[in-house]
């Protein structure tokens, strides 16, 4: 058997610590569960309110990265079209059209020019005769 | 008892030691912690209170960017929207030869790509700079592969360049831009600030990455895009143009030549052209726009001017007859006729269709030096045009107290005096414009990134004969044409008047030559059609064309009337046949862009005069 000397002046506080205890053990009773939950409550609230926050941030996050994106293709585009906004307008140039012309296809130009009259179809003075016969299908003699 | 306290003090004094090495320790730690604070706050104060400033800029030069938006060059365009030049994206190969560890390598590398000298390179990638080019505008291909050679200080840098998508036609008048895309000449020149456009800038908060932080610093100043210039020139006559007038110098053994059309009734300029011979004896088109800095002395298409005078005075009717002979004496000068004849009963209209010299010396003494050179001034001679083309020459109209005993007959006939093509275009435009004087303009408008088009304000007409004064000379003209020295200038289906001009050229020595193998000549052929509501005025002129063509109507004219034919159409203007019964219901002018513009401009004002 082991004997517990404690100093005199202790002694006298158990009790009181067993009455502190009980007293707090019953607050601790009744008020704990509402602590609990109100803990979890805002544990969880917190939670979500930071998963919000994450969402909405890989929102913008995606957002920015498709308006970068986006604005990266506006860019290209323009400049491509003005490429071939180039391209169109040499392709078309009469110099290049007349070398092409006479150089790689050989064509000469004609001996006499005829002009077409510069009045449209629907003269009623002179309409232009229509097509006798389909001008597209081929004939195999 | 006394062992038990014995014990129990000398642990007493144990737990005192422990305890109070304990405060010792938590008080040293405690200390520690305070010093780390105290130095930590006093960071934080330094870095916060302090010197914020120097932090915060270099967290903001850390993550913002400030990016340049470059403003894209406007295109210039012809009357019809088609490019006549644009500005198109390409890169520039740029080093910065710090970074470069082994210049020759990258020389050698680079010299295949680029097809620059080798040298050239290595001097630039060995230089004390930091940034240098290796190539500028280059292809997109040739970019691509310097990129592939993944040389470390070597970069391509996006720029604009600007290119003519017709090649060298119309460089004249569209002139050229420096590789940094400023005008320095011609078009590029006069309109360089409305072409270039302001440049603007994107400030946006970047991470790591260079990604832009989302929700972080964003502004953006966009550029403001140069505007789009549209010029009164038809790329298609433009084109022709040059090609006749390169096959017609050619054909007169010319040294070069001059091609310049207009609407006589707004003064827009069609076409332009000028060619020279070049020191390959291959004729192709100028760099320089001679329609408004080269001058000459004009010859007999000066002589409608001088007629016009005449009537206008009342000094004459188109029918009044006079006796011409063949030769007349002025102050110490025998004026002559081009061609031998005896004395002749002429009257104004005849004189002029025979391109007399001695009629019309004759008559303008008659008029007078005062009226003629007030005429001429009111033409437009001896002043620069609305044009404002740099380098633009005003010619040579000396002042009438100026002139000599022998100016009046010389510049009533062409001589003595010097003019533009775009003065001689334009004075032949006033007598087609009813007698009333268009400003000469090469733009119709801009058009903004918007398609807003913006017209250019034309100059003010000036009446300078009546208009019964200019269809009477307009009818002289007719006969020129039909049966006079211009035959060679008709065009089939279309009534046209004008003048035929053969001028001696004079010399850089002085003087027009002495001998006939000395002599220069000048041919010209002014006109336009249709006579009876004149739509297009046409200029030719051949620069020292060969002896055996030398005149206007042998060099000049079989010009005007291949180009006028290609013109008329090209323009939808209807002929004599065609235009008759236009207005019946059914009959319809095909049209082009430029005149279907003009159509639905001309409804617009009609509707909003009615409204």
């Amino acid at each position: 058997m082991t004997a517990v000397v404690r100093p005199a002046g202790r002694s006298e506080a158990y009790p009181d610590r067993g009455t502190r205890s009980s007293a707090t053990s019953k607050v601790a009773t009744s008020s704990r569960p509402a602590f609990g939950a109100m803990g979890a409550l805002t544990v969880f609230g917190l939670f979500v309110a930071l998963l919000a926050m994450a969402s909405l941030h890989s929102v913008l996050v995606s957002g920015q990265f498709e308006f970068d994106a986006l604005q990266d293709r506006l860019e290209y585009g323009q400049e491509r079209s003005q490429v071939l906004r180039e391209e169109v307008a040499r392709l078309e140039s009469p110099s290049r059209i007349l070398s092409a012309a006479t150089g790689r296809l050989g064509m000469t130009p004609p001996p006499n020019r005829l002009y077409l009259p510069a009045v449209v179809p629907g003269d009623p003075l002179r309409p232009l005769p229509g097509p006798s016969e389909n001008p597209f299908s081929l004939r195999v003699r | 008892m006394a062992t038990g306290t014995g014990r129990g003090s000398s642990r007493d004094l144990l737990r005192l030691g422990a305890q109070k090495r304990l405060k010792r320790r938590i008080l040293l730690v405690g200390l520690i912690f305070a010093v780390l604070s105290g130095l930590l706050g006093w960071r934080l104060v330094e870095l916060q209170v302090m010197e914020p400033d120097r932090y915060l800029e270099r967290g903001l030069a850390q993550r913002i960017r400030t990016v340049t938006l470059p403003a894209v060059r406007g295109a210039i365009v012809d009357r019809n929207g088609v490019d006549l030049a644009l500005s198109v994206p390409r890169r520039s190969v740029v080093a910065n030869p710090g970074m470069i560890e082994d210049p020759a390598g990258a020389a050698m590398a680079l010299a295949g790509v680029l097809g620059t000298d080798i040298d050239v390179l290595e001097a630039r990638l060995s230089s004390q700079r930091s940034f240098v080019y290796l190539d500028r505008q280059v292809e997109d291909e040739v970019a691509d592969n310097v990129m592939a050679l993944d040389l470390s200080g070597v970069y391509a840098q996006p720029e604009q360049a600007r290119l003519r998508p017709g090649d060298g036609s119309a460089l004249a008048l569209l002139g050229r831009t420096d590789i940094d895309n400023n005008g320095i000449s011609g078009l590029e020149l006069i309109y360089d600030g409305l072409l270039s456009g302001t440049n603007g800038e994107m400030i946006v908060e970047a991470g790591l990455g260079g990604s832009t932080i989302p929700g972080g610093e964003y502004r953006v100043e966009p550029a403001e895009q140069g505007l789009t210039l549209v010029l009164t020139i038809d790329r298609a006559l433009q084109f022709e143009a040059e090609r006749l007038l390169a096959d017609g110098v050619e054909a007169a053994g010319g040294k070069g030549g001059v091609l310049v059309a207009m609407r006589p009734e707004s003064g827009e300029i069609l076409a332009s052209a000028t060619v020279t011979r070049g020191d390959d004896g291959v004729v192709r088109p100028s760099t320089e726009h001679k329609v408004a800095t080269w001058t000459f002395e004009p010859g007999s298409i000066m002589k409608p001017l001088t007629m016009s005078a005449i009537l206008e005075t009342g000094t004459a009717a188109p029918d009044t007859v006079r006796e011409v002979p063949d030769s007349v004496f002025v102050h110490d000068s025998d004026f002559k006729d081009s061609f031998p004849h005896g004395t002749e009963q002429w009257s104004v209209a005849d004189i002029l269709r025979q391109s007399s010299n001695v009629g019309t010396i004759l008559w303008a003494q008659e008029l007078g030096e005062e009226a003629l050179y007030r005429q001429l001034l009111d033409y437009g001679l001896g002043s620069v045009s609305s044009l404002g083309f740099p380098g633009e020459a005003r010619g040579i109209l000396t002042p009438v107290g100026k002139w000599s005993g022998t100016s009046l007959p010389t510049i009533a006939i062409g001589q003595g005096v010097s003019t533009t093509p775009i003065q001689m275009l334009t004075a032949f435009a006033t007598m087609a414009n009813d007698g009333r004087r268009p400003a000469p303009t090469l733009v119709r408008g801009s058009l903004d990134d918007g398609g807003v088009f913006t017209p250019t304000q034309t100059g003010d007409q000036i009446e300078v004969v009546s208009p019964g004064i200019a269809r009477s000379v307009v009818s002289m003209m007719e006969a020129v044409v039909s049966d006079g020295t211009g035959t060679q200038g008709q065009v089939p289906g279309y009534r046209v008047a004008g003048k035929t001009g053969t001028a001696w050229k004079p010399l850089a020595k002085g003087g027009y030559g002495e001998d006939r193998d000395e002599v220069r000549y000048v041919a010209s052929f002014a006109g336009f059609l249709p006579a009876e509501a004149p739509e297009l005025v046409i200029l030719v002129v051949v620069d020292e064309p060969a002896r055996q063509t030398y005149s206007g109507g042998r060099a000049a004219a079989p010009i005007f009337s291949d180009y006028a034919q290609f013109a008329v159409r090209q323009l939808r203007i209807p002929s004599e046949f065609e235009r008759t019964g236009l207005d019946q219901v059914g009959r319809v002018m095909a049209t082009t862009p430029a005149r279907a513009f003009d159509l639905q401009a001309a409804e617009e004002t009609a509707l909003a005069v009615v409204g």
